[in-house]
């Protein structure tokens, strides 16, 4: 099934949308059809290879809505949805959020995400209400070959407060796929919002993602990104703070071995004064692996004192792993705080000298520093189980 | 916050500096860029062939290169509407008394014999596009070292000439390097040979002096092993009201165990568009240190960068850059690591008024070969009020084993707690802010010789005063 206006209808059919859904994924496949594929002159995209991505050859789709874990029961008014349903039943509140923060034009991928994407969920918090249990969701892959394009839309209502985890999974030994796997966070006045991103795809896949959080008046939200799977992972994280007193904490982990291949792309957009954005992305790389990190921070005209901190460190374990840093501000307005800090280097030989007088053997001195490493960053995983599933994700694949 | 500051930067420029002289030229060449153009300024300059097929061979390049799409809105250079080629006179003099008396005015204005009496060793001053004045003490001819205006330097010195010029930035490296090669004309030339040191700094004054027209001066020093030089390059330009381009080509060759230092005040008037490619091979255990300060020009593109070539090889760039109203300083460094055991700095203070835009623009590379190498980049900016901008664009790409890399940077204002405590010792705002600046630029102006340091203080007070309403 190519990535055409007939399997557009078809998967608009088998999940039997409304118009206005129709409609977007129509003028989303449109822009995908107009937009050229980006190359190494885009700036974006200069160290980023998709020369070999041939999207149309993995135009099969698997589609899942993300499977459920018990949720015992949800506080009344709260809509979990699949993206599919929620469509009709509440377009009110839907209609206005999809792809307006993860816009379809934005480029290529994007706007294939938005005419073809299968799955996903949308969940809205009313008012004032709290979720003490976190709501997790998983997506999987199955096949060889396929697509896989779930989105999550995740609109909190004033004040408030819960969790969300969208966990991305793929099996064991899997060939090639296209994978994405967005999020669009609404965090209304006031709100509280933890949402937790884990990426393991089959390490064949090429993952190409957007998550992107619009922040109101004294909002918070913990956003963390672990990416671990995927040949290639492009995932840009995004946020934007158009309230006072609005709060931003966007975290990141990333372990590549391999010949994996991870992008990152983020923006703390600070486009009213008083807001507070704190980033800090952390990675190690292993064997012939490449992480290119690239991050802005923007601090609009008028966007008085403003508090920004962005960060990327580079833990390189092997001769052949690469790692390019690009930490960005571009800073409008004077009475602000800005700092940003990147670092590229290998493990420290005094720290695994110490531990290997101790008596370690050197690999697991080695494994010590990797994990005291991330340790820093996954204490700030916004809750406890995601911080478990993560601690234990990483454990294993540092073994 | 503080009222927002109003005022026209500049606007008392011309009165503090912007003076000229009537134009008097021996030649002038046509506006515009074409292979007959070119073939002229060869034929004036009596080149040997080979240089008038590089020349030729870069106006092609120029041509088919587009225009960088990244940086400083370029756009509005007219490249038909510039005067490639302009003599002031037709000989060189040999002494300060035999230098034409309009341009010895200008020179007077800007205090050349004054520095000289001082302490220069030699002088190699330029007026539009050829060295005019140049003196060279016999102490440094004697010990071997070569100082002179690059055309010289191609008559006097081919053989050495040949072998190096266009090594270390080719013509193709980008459209402006591309173009200087196709028009360059003077420059400075300096060869220094094996264990010399040359203990006082060598300098040259550049101005522009004609109404739209380019200057494309060409630089090239070799640091033969072992030895030293410290070469200081000045600028300040009179005012005028189209816009005028210098794009400039400076290649060093720092040799095993020597090193070299350049230090730039650039002061163009805020009508120059400052389009510069400057770069330096550093071999083993050579040192290489780019000392650039960018005040002047509406528009600035340029940095300075280091190639470490061999183990040990050093690089440094300390740059400041100051944009008032309507300008934009586009400047950093690039340290590209190529061997093993190579360290490089860079620290980078900018400082922004009144709209004017700071970018800090850098590269740090290190190839798979450049193992056990060490970077580390600091950025400072400090915005002096709410119109202002600045920005950080870093780039770190790391390809080697066992490096370490560091990028630091901070944005900030004047502190009101600092503005406070001077205001609170009976100083003025103005003073006060004056003094924070001098401060944050401090790391600068300490490595600046002391007349240097002076000017560039004075430079700060003049761009600084009424700036507080």
């Amino acid at each position: 099934m190519p990535f055409s206006l007939e399997s557009l209808e078809e998967i608009a059919s088998i999940q039997a949308e409304p118009d206005w859904l129709r409609a977007r994924r129509r003028t989303a496949l449109a822009a995908f059809e107009r937009l050229p594929m980006p190359s190494r002159t885009d700036e974006e995209w200069r160290r980023t290879d998709v020369t070999k991505l041939d999207p149309a050859s993995f135009s099969e789709f698997e589609h899942s809505n993300g499977f459920k874990q018990a949720e015992t029961s949800l506080p009344d008014g709260v809509i979990l949805e699949p993206l599919a349903i929620a469509a009709e039943r509440h377009a009110e509140l839907l209609e206005p959020a999809l792809f307006s923060l993860v816009r379809a034009d934005r480029d290529r991928f994007a706007a294939l995400h938005a005419a073809f994407f299968t799955g996903g969920n949308f969940l809205y918090v009313p008012e004032g209400v709290e979720i003490e249990q976190p709501i997790l969701r998983q997506h999987f892959s199955h096949s060889n070959g396929t697509a896989v394009l779930p989105h999550t839309v995740i609109v909190a209502g004033r004040a408030s407060k819960f969790y969300y985890l969208d966990e991305y999974i793929g099996q064991e030994g899997e060939g090639a796929g296209y994978r994405s796997g967005s999020a669009e966070i609404f965090v209304g006045e006031g709100a509280q919002v933890g949402y937790v991103a884990i990426q393991k795809w089959g390490r064949n896949a090429w993952h190409l993602a957007d998550q992107r959080a619009r922040l109101e008046k004294d909002s918070t939200l913990r956003l963390f990104n672990v990416t671990l799977g995927g040949r290639f992972s492009k995932t840009r994280v995004e946020a934007s703070l158009v309230g006072q007193g609005a709060n931003a904490e966007l975290k990141g982990i990333y372990l590549a071995s391999g010949e994996q291949f991870f992008d990152f792309h983020t923006l703390q957009d600070h486009q009213v004064g008083n807001t507070r954005s704190d980033l800090l992305f952390k990675g190690a790389l292993q064997d012939t692996a490449k992480a290119v990190y690239a991050g802005l921070i923007r601090i609009e005209k008028g966007a008085f004192r403003s508090d920004a901190y962005q960060a990327n460190r580079n833990l390189v374990l092997s001769e052949h792993a690469k790692a390019t840093s690009i930490p960005m501000l571009e800073i409008d307005n004077n009475d602000v705080r800005c700092t940003h800090g990147a670092t590229v280097g290998p493990v420290d030989p005094q720290s695994l000298f110490y531990l290997q007088s101790r008596g370690i053997p050197a690999a697991t001195a080695k494994r010590m520093i990797v994990q005291g490493f991330f340790g820093e960053v996954l204490e700030r995983i916004p809750f406890e189980q995601a911080r478990k599933l993560v601690e234990t994700e990483l454990e294993a694949r540092l073994g | 916050m503080a009222t927002v500051p109003k005022v026209d930067v500049g606007s008392d420029y011309k009165e503090k500096y912007g003076f000229f002289v009537p134009e008097d030229y021996i030649f002038k060449a046509k506006r515009g860029l074409n292979p007959e153009i070119v073939k002229e300024i060869s034929w004036m300059k009596k080149e040997p062939e080979w240089m008038l097929k590089f020349r030729l061979r870069s106006l092609e390049i120029f041509r088919k290169k587009p225009m960088p799409t990244w940086g400083a809105d370029l756009s509005v250079i007219d490249f038909e509407n510039i005067f490639y080629y302009l003599k002031a006179s037709d000989k060189q003099s040999t002494s300060w008394e035999d230098l034409p008396p309009d341009i010895k005015k200008t020179y007077d204005r800007l205090g050349v014999p004054e520095a000289e009496r001082k302490f220069l060793a030699g002088v190699s001053a330029q007026y539009e596009s050829e060295v005019v004045y140049h003196s060279l003490h016999e102490e440094l001819s004697k010990k071997g070292v070569i100082f002179t205006d690059t055309d010289s330097a191609l008559r006097d010195h081919p053989e050495l000439f040949k072998e190096y010029f266009g090594t270390v930035i080719p013509p193709a490296d980008n459209k402006f390097s591309a173009l200087n090669s196709a028009v360059w004309s003077g420059g400075s030339f300096i060869y220094v040979p094996k264990g010399v040191r040359v203990e006082i700094p060598l300098q040259a004054y550049f101005r522009i002096n004609a109404e739209n027209m380019g200057q494309f001066e060409r630089t090239l020093i070799i640091c033969d092993e072992g030895s030293f030089v410290h070469y200081i390059e000045g600028c300040t330009a009179p005012i005028y009201t189209t816009d005028s381009l210098h794009s400039a080509v400076v290649e060093i060759i720092v040799k095993k165990n020597a090193r070299c230092r350049y230090t730039t005040i650039q002061n163009w008037s805020t009508n120059v568009f400052n389009l510069v490619t400057k770069r330096a091979l550093a071999y083993a255990d050579a040192t290489m240190e780019w000392v650039d300060g960018n005040l002047g020009s509406q528009i600035t593109m340029k940095y300075p960068s280091v190639y470490l070539m061999e183990p040990g090889a050093k690089g440094d760039v300390l740059s400041v850059a100051f944009a008032g109203k309507g300008q934009h300083q586009d400047a950093g460094g690039k340290m590209i690591h190529v061997a093993p055991n190579t360290t490089s700095t860079i620290t980078s203070k900018s400082i922004s008024k009144n709209g004017g835009r700071t970018s800090y623009r850098g590269h740090i590379k290190m190839y798979p070969d450049a193992k056990n190498s060490k970077s580390f980049v600091k950025c400072d900016a400090l915005l002096l009020d709410d119109e202002s901008r600045s920005d950080t664009y870093p780039y770190n790409d790391v390809d080697a084993e066992n490096v370490t890399l560091g990028h630091e940077a901070t944005v900030s204002k004047v502190s009101d707690e600092q503005l406070f405590y001077l205001m609170s010792r009976g100083i003025t705002r103005n003073e006060a802010e004056t003094m924070i600046v001098n401060g944050f630029i401090e790391p600068f102006t300490k490595e600046l010789p002391l007349e240097y340091a002076v000017e560039l203080n004075r430079l700060i007070q003049l761009e600084m005063e009424g700036s507080v309403g």
